[in-house]
């Protein structure tokens, strides 16, 4: 057997930085980004050399950490899913002026199809406006090898080099061959003469900004490698990037025709525009496969006198995941016959809260005060997390998720438009990814806000993470300005739950801003035993040793 | 199963079942057998209940795409009788279908359980297990999965010992009485005198 072991897409670009010898990595989890992390976080517990793996209350933290990192001359790797870039989008952005010192590779997760996500943006549009380098891989391997390229371009170039993947490839599990690993070795802290390029005051930045405007040609000669164009035979060609060139491939070795054809394979951003041009001039047609946004479509489109078949002109849909299908359906080949599909209507099993789940029992508190107080039909901002679920018939509960935090702002907003009761329902953990400057803000406006914080102790969706706000959450809503008074901790358990109504009824009566805390271990982690150890450490913290009965004499 | 064409194989289930460990299970032991093979699979809200489904493909020559076109499917193994009919249209002419009579009625809607199973026997290649008396008289609650995968790997190229291999190695941290279980449902699985049905 080969030497070979199987990983995802996303492991094997934890496993390439690991091995590219980081001193550090952080990200915040998303889906399909999270197992990134959680594997390079592995590895690095087993051998820690000084090594860190941190998860970071947002995006944006977790960018700056790795960017510290770079500061002081080490490799890094920072994770996020595709809308976390939003969150990160400053920093990034800025990172392209004062480059980098050791590399620094931003692991993307985009979500086509939105298997998991709000949006399906496409992250090689925000590398391009960052200036910045874009690796898309199109197979296991390629995450693995296009990781440990990232990072030498990242220290040649000195610039944040972006790894960008899609739900399918990060969520691919296929044999992966390794390298020997690197230590982590650093290049030591930036020269003195170097400091001011980190100084964003405007007098550097416009110099910063020529400078990264000034490296796009050499950017684009050293990713060059990375770009193939294959002349082939005959006026109609191809132009595939990422799952499209995987997919592409795919269907090339069971039609050897399609082998045949000129094609131009895009694994880098920017691309060399004479190589689109030279590819231009061989096709009078070019169909372009790739994931998310027509990038590369457009690009082509606006270079040259072929015709550019694509998602613009609907040879393939315009939203939603890229599929094989579409490929032989865009090509004129036929599909296969199957097996009939089923007649019987098969309707939707949609997720659901798993039995036990505190969540319910806060929704229903929630529920029966809103009645209680002759406001069945009042309103409810809801978040990002697995309480979203919410949202869904019967329940009904929430009726607004927009992105991470947006739940308190919004309803501070509605509140100041005259809504009543102006409610929010945000997790612990996506309270403090976002909620605490909300938070803040709500406490300082004074208006009629009841903001309920389902605390189940961990980032309950993406695989029970440990939450940053963990044991923290009343401190940190009383040191946002929330009177004592207006504080609530419920416990959301059915026995309870006359009291819970009860409480979120003084809550929501309440003229001002209050928060109610339901907390309860989520049930998966419980049941893994995901804090058990924690929970006995904070115990004995709690109970010094002359208090435990074994030293009572 | 002829050389370098693409086979594809379907797994489907509902979140909790263990389709993803199952689906882990066969790309190992294919990539033992010394297949190329790739795993696609879909997470985040799938073990809260939901439809669940992950697709392995396998090849003598390298492969680039981890997901099979409708009606290119050689195997469909579900744990769940609803959830295998979603799929059916996955499957080649020729390809079989391995799946549990026993539903996961945690949603609105489920059909008569009659339509179910007859919508099922109408497929050909079709294989009906009645998991629960398996899992009843093996007394072992989690039979199901590992016996639908023994008799799904009559229609796969890999071998008894490397089946051995790779269960005992997902399994052993568990113990070994956990791991002789699981090999004991797998076997019990692959030997189920089985009418095909739908013929």
């Amino acid at each position: 057997m080969d030497q070979s072991t199987l990983a995802l897409g996303v492991e094997a670009v934890g496993c390439a930085a690991f091995d590219a010898g980081i001193k550090g990595a952080f990200g915040y989890p998303g889906t399909p980004s999270t197992e990134g992390f959680e594997f390079v976080e592995a590895l690095i517990h087993a051998n820690p050399e000084g090594r860190v793996a941190q998860w970071a209350a947002n995006e944006k933290v977790a960018y700056d950490l790795a960017l510290g990192v770079s500061y002081a001359g080490h490799r890094t790797l920072v994770t996020m899913k595709h809308v976390g870039l939003n969150v990160a989008m400053d920093a990034y952005t800025n990172s392209a002026l004062t480059g980098v010192r050791g590399g620094l590779v931003l692991l993307v997760a985009d979500d086509p199809g939105m298997h998991s996500s709000q949006n399906e943006q496409d992250s090689r549009r925000l590398a391009e406006f960052a200036w910045l380098p874009c690796l898309e891989p199109s197979t296991v391997q390629e995450c693995y090898d296009y990781t440990w390229r990232a990072f030498e371009l990242s220290e040649s170039l000195q610039v944040p080099v972006m790894v960008r993947l899609v739900t399918r490839l990060a969520h691919c599990r296929a044999a992966l061959f390794r390298r020997e690993p690197l230590a982590p070795t650093g290049l030591g802290v930036a020269p003195k003469a170097t400091v001011q390029d980190w100084v964003l005051i405007p007098a550097n930045a416009r110099r910063r900004y020529v400078d990264l405007l000034a490296k796009q040609p050499r950017m684009i000669q050293d990713l060059s490698p990375l770009n193939r164009l294959q002349p082939g035979a005959g006026r109609r060609g191809v132009a595939v990037s990422g799952m499209g060139r995987a997919y592409f491939d795919q269907l090339a070795q069971e039609h050897p025709a399609l082998a045949a054809l000129p094609r131009l394979e895009v694994a880098a951003y920017p691309v060399d525009p004479q190589l689109e041009t030279a590819f231009l001039a061989l096709v009078d047609d070019v169909f372009v496969f790739e994931e998310d946004y027509p990038v590369l479509e457009e690009r082509l489109g606006l270079r040259g006198t072929a015709k550019v078949h694509g998602r613009l002109d609907g040879s393939v849909p315009r939203t939603g995941e890229l599929t094989p299908r579409q490929l032989k359906t865009a090509l004129g080949l036929t599909a296969a016959e199957g097996k009939d599909a089923i007649t019987l209507d098969l309707p939707i099993r949609a997720p659901r809260f798993c039995d036990g789940c505190g969540h319910v029992d806060a929704y229903e508190a929630m529920q029966e005060a809103l009645v209680n107080l002759g406001v069945p039909d009042a309103r409810v901002f809801g978040d990002i997390g697995c309480y979203t679920l919410a949202a869904q018939e019967p329940m009904g509960a929430i009726h607004a998720v927009v992105e991470m935090g947006a739940s308190i702002s919004m309803a501070v907003g509605a509140a100041m438009a005259g809504q009543t009761p102006s409610v929010a329902v945000i997790g612990d953990s996506t309270f403090g990814h976002s909620g605490l400057p909300a938070l803040l803000t709500a406490a300082d406006s004074g208006v009629n806000v009841t903001i309920m914080i389902l605390d189940n102790r961990v980032v309950g969706m993406t695989g029970q993470q440990p939450s940053q706000a963990l044991d923290q959450v009343e401190r940190m809503v009383l040191g946002m300005g929330i009177p004592e008074a207006q504080l609530q901790v419920l416990t959301p358990l059915p026995k309870q739950h006359d009291a819970n109504v009860k409480a979120m009824e003084a809550a929501l009566q309440h003229p001002g801003p209050s928060v109610v805390v339901f907390r309860r271990e989520c049930i998966q982690s419980l049941r893994r035993g995901v804090l058990k150890e924690h929970d006995r450490d904070e115990k004995a913290r709690l109970e010094p040793a002359c208090c435990t009965p074994e030293a009572r004499p | 199963m002829s050389e370098a064409r693409i086979h594809g194989i379907v797994l489907s289930g509902v979140g909790g079942q263990g389709v993803l460990s199952l689906a882990q299970i066969v790309l190992e032991a294919l990539r033992r057998t010394g297949l190329h093979a790739l795993q696609s699979e879909i997470h985040g809200m799938s073990q809260r209940g939901g439809s669940v489904h992950a697709q392995v493909c396998f090849s003598e020559a390298p492969l680039s795409s981890p997901i099979i076109d409708e009606a290119c499917a050689d195997l469909l193994i579900s744990l769940e009788p609803l959830e295998a009919l979603r799929y059916v249209a996955m499957l080649r002419m020729d390809g079989h279908l391995v799946v549990s009579e026993e539903p996961q009625i945690n949603m609105e809607g489920y059909p008569p359980l009659d339509d179910v199973y007859a919508a099922l026997k109408a497929v050909r290649g079709a294989h009906l297990v009645d998991t629960e008396d398996l899992a009843r008289r093996l007394n072992h609650r989690q039979a199901g999965g590992m016996a639908l995968l023994g008799m799904a790997s009559r229609y796969l190229p890999v071998s008894d010992d490397v089946w051995r291999q790779v269960i005992t190695q997902r399994f052993e941290s568990k113990g070994v009485r956990v791991t002789e279980k699981n090999i004991e449902a797998f076997e019990a699985g692959r030997g189920l005198v089985q009418e095909t049905v739908g013929a």
